[in-house]
């Protein structure tokens, strides 16, 4: 048990007679939910826009030669089959580059692919060939339902394009957005919470975000390390006294970059203003930013709203104060409790000593009670410390290579007195193979096993140890000749706190068998219960995975 | 007589341990803290050293360090919750042995004696160390046991050697590793192939080792106590209680 405790989570250190120190302070900063990268200043910024044109000719000049490629393709492809392919089938032959062209690019590039399809399929197969004159009036008819079934078609693929698109965008914020719900979900302070918002607004923005107090003596979130210039900060308390809703851009002299300042719901954050760096630019292409950062900016706070981000501030100061209050009452009730308990117990073995008492059966007996009881009290605020730490923490099991003898030996002899009622056999193999496990845990399981064997068989009756190899684990049995398990005990074993009816009689928390199953299960390994029924005893087996240790080195180091 | 200091600031625990000591024929010195320790350490030189790690004033850590600093006496650490690591490394600062609390008397006294009688062999250069029908001759290299003579391998021995040299204390894993294979590799699951080989050889029945006894997680002793006799069963003793 002691040996568990660092494992389990828990610094004793902390606990130096009563003088707390917390060390939650030091406690890192909650999951970054995406780091903010400097980098994508300039690029996934909103391009300046000089002029309409230039950006939409830049947009699209790959995409049309891409499609121009396709149409060619095609082109070339009814030039080698021209004398298999019948003519009506080459108007449909050139929708296909239309299609790939308006579901990939968009309505652009469908749209030239159109136009070109039909501009080739005039050129090259309709009769005259090799001139756009066509002399079939039924030609001319052919070509032009095409021209109007490509266009529609490209016009439907770009539609069904801009849906997809969209709905891949919005499964992105929505992960995103879950992430930073479940982020805030786990914020102890607010000052996490502080940070896990900048993170949010800096990943949805593309841009740095700082928020800045109400309170211009409390640095509060920008303290470590992502300052914000003086100038910016006061230009922000400036914004705030005045209570001017609207958004303000100032460019900091000294470095020349721009930072958007703008009032963010103080009504829910506490805090009242947010600073985004812009960066570098001209006023033209900062201007386009700060109204792009805004748009976005606008709904977030809406999200903000929504995620109830101040109740979840006041549970993060309540989540807070529960974990102390937790972590104080399981080191205060160990030093506290287990002092006393262990000074009765190390009084009673010095008792035991003295002549007087040695001599006397009854007074012996009486010395002896007192013992066992107070080492039951002791076993069982070890379960319950035991029971709030896996709950709190979980098991971290250390792992070593450990002859599973020891463990059996450690644990007979830790509950040596509890078993001294019993016949105790143990049948152990010779050449059980090693197990990589916590030992201090199995042991400690294992100990539960021979605890629940004696609390619930009569005195007198036989406990059987035993082990059995399997090719992939090695199983720690121990049989009693108790009251034995119903179907429904077997399934239910091992569930936190279950205690079958029957045994109403006998003391004990639940909670044994649940920890036991539980530091096995961390150590990679299961437990079993077998029994005929109820009045026939019962069989609880610990299995633990093994690995091949017969190598050849192992033997050279050994012999000699 | 023998004279122990008690380091503990717990009174009640402090008056237990005097009487228990007082009972087996030991003076008893006591300090409710770390800085009275250390002056009783110095001024009045005590023969065995019980220090409790939860200490008001200074860690145990540090008043083991300050101690071994500029003496070599028997110290046997308390503490109530102590895992593994800790225990490996109270060891590796000097301590001779530890005792986890809630523990028994007679536990802790086998600790100490063992500890003070390793000091006295290293001055009285006895060479034949006794625990139950097994005894080792450190000089000669002779094991018996029950007077029969044992063969063992190089390997062995030097590990029986090495428990021997600290009967009744525990040596950690890698101490142990380091006696045996030195700076060539050795590892965890060699030591505890050659444990249960030499189990095999010394002990009655190797699956309830009676002589050689595995602390878990931390290292092996070599008991000089219950060897040879069944385990106490109806006496009050600390292996029903500690971890």
């Amino acid at each position: 048990m002691n040996a568990s405790r660092a494992r389990l989570g828990f610094r004793t250190e902390r606990f130096r007679k009563g003088k707390y120190v917390s060390t939650f302070q030091k406690r890192s900063r909650l999951g970054r939910l995406t780091a903010y990268n400097p980098k994508n200043d300039a690029g996934s910024a909103p391009a300046p826009q000089k002029s309409r044109w230039v950006n939409f000719v830049a947009a699209n000049a790959a995409p049309v030669v891409a499609s121009l490629a396709l149409v060619w393709l095609a082109t070339i492809g009814l030039l080698v089959l021209s004398n298999v392919i019948a003519l009506n089938l080459i108007a449909l032959v050139y929708m296909l580059p239309v299609v790939l062209a308006a579901t990939q690019w968009g309505i652009v590039p469908g749209l030239v692919a159109a136009f070109a399809g039909a501009a080739a399929a005039d050129f090259f197969f309709y009769p005259p060939r090799y001139s756009f004159w066509i002399e079939s009036r039924q030609d001319v008819i052919d070509l032009l339902l095409y021209l109007l079934v490509a266009i529609v078609t490209s016009d439907l693929a770009a539609r069904l394009k801009q849906a997809v698109d969209a709905s891949r965008r919005r499964e992105r914020e929505i992960t995103e957005l879950h992430a930073f719900s479940q982020g805030l979900a786990t914020c102890l302070t607010s000052r996490d919470l502080i940070f896990a918002i900048q993170d949010y607004l800096s990943t949805t923005l593309k841009y740095r975000a700082v928020l800045l107090a109400s309170a211009p003596q409390d640095h509060g979130a920008d303290a470590d390390g992502t300052a914000v210039p003086e100038q910016i900060r006061q230009a922000a308390v400036k914004l705030m006294a005045a209570n001017a809703p609207h958004a303000a851009t100032i460019i900091e002299p000294r470095t020349n970059r721009a930072w958007l300042v703008r009032i963010i719901a103080p009504e829910i954050l506490g805090y009242g203003a947010i600073a985004i760096e812009l960066g570098h630019g001209s006023s033209e292409r900062i201007g386009l930013i700060a109204k792009h950062v805004e748009a976005v900016l606008a709904e977030a706070t809406v999200t903000l709203k929504h995620l109830k981000v101040k109740e979840a501030i006041e549970q993060a100061a309540i989540n807070y104060r529960t974990e102390i209050l937790r972590d104080a009452l399981v080191g205060g009730v160990s030093h506290e409790l287990r002092t006393p308990l262990a000074s009765i117990l190390g009084s009673c073995s010095v008792l035991n000593h003295r002549p007087a008492i040695r001599h006397d059966d009854e007074s012996r007996s009486l010395v002896e009670a007192i013992h066992d009881q107070a080492a039951q009290l002791d076993n069982q605020i070890r379960d319950v410390l035991a029971a709030a730490r896996i709950s709190a923490k979980g098991v971290h099991p250390q792992l070593m290579w450990t002859d599973p003898t020891d463990i059996v030996d450690a644990a007979v002899k830790q509950k040596s007195r509890r078993l001294a009622g019993h016949q105790v056999v143990l049948e152990l193999q010779r050449d059980i193979p090693l197990v990589h496990v916590d030992s201090a845990l199995v042991e400690q399981a294992f100990g539960q096993l021979l605890e629940n064997a004696a609390k619930y068989s009569p005195t007198g009756t036989e406990i059987k140890i035993s082990s059995r190899c399997q090719h992939d684990y090695v199983e720690l049995s121990v049989a009693d000749q108790g009251s034995g398990l119903t179907a429904d005990d077997k399934e239910r074993l091992g569930k936190r706190c279950y205690r079958s009816d029957r045994n109403a009689a006998v003391s004990g928390s639940g909670l044994g068998l649940w920890i036991a199953s539980t530091f096995v299960a961390a150590n990679g390994g299961s437990l079993h219960a077998e029994s005929q029924g109820p009045g026939f005893g019962a069989t609880i087996s610990l299995r633990l995975p093994t690995a091949s240790e017969d190598t050849p080195e192992l033997m050279d180091a050994i012999n000699d | 007589m023998t004279k122990v200091l008690v380091i503990d600031d717990e009174t009640q625990i402090r008056r237990f341990l005097r009487a228990g000591f007082e009972l087996h024929g030991y003076t008893v010195l006591e300090a409710e803290n770390a800085m009275a320790g250390l002056r009783a350490a110095t001024i009045d030189r005590p023969d065995l050293i019980i220090l409790d790690l939860n200490l008001p004033d200074l860690d145990g850590a540090s008043v083991l360090e300050r101690i071994r600093s500029w003496s070599n006496l028997p110290i046997i650490v308390l503490s109530i919750e102590a895992d593994e690591q800790e225990k490996v490394r109270l060891l590796k600062l000097g301590a001779d042995d530890y005792v986890v609390k809630p523990f028994g008397i007679s536990e802790l006294l086998a600790r100490g004696e063992a500890a003070l009688r390793r000091q006295l062999r290293s001055a009285d250069r006895d060479p034949v160390v006794r625990a139950g029908p097994l005894s080792v001759d450190l000089v000669s290299r002779v094991v018996t046991l029950d007077g029969n003579r044992v063969q063992l391998t190089r390997k062995e021995y030097t590990l029986l050697h090495a428990l021997a040299t600290h009967a009744g204390l525990v040596m950690t894993h890698q101490q142990l590793i380091r006696e045996i294979w030195g700076g060539r590799a050795g590892n965890i699951q060699y030591l505890r192939i050659l444990v249960r080989k030499l189990r095999q050889k010394v002990e009655i029945d190797p699956t309830r080792p009676l002589l050689i006894l595995s602390e878990s997680g931390v290292g092996y002793r070599l008991d000089l106590g219950s060897a040879g006799s069944l385990r106490g069963q109806n006496e009050i003793t600390s292996d029903t209680v500690c971890s």
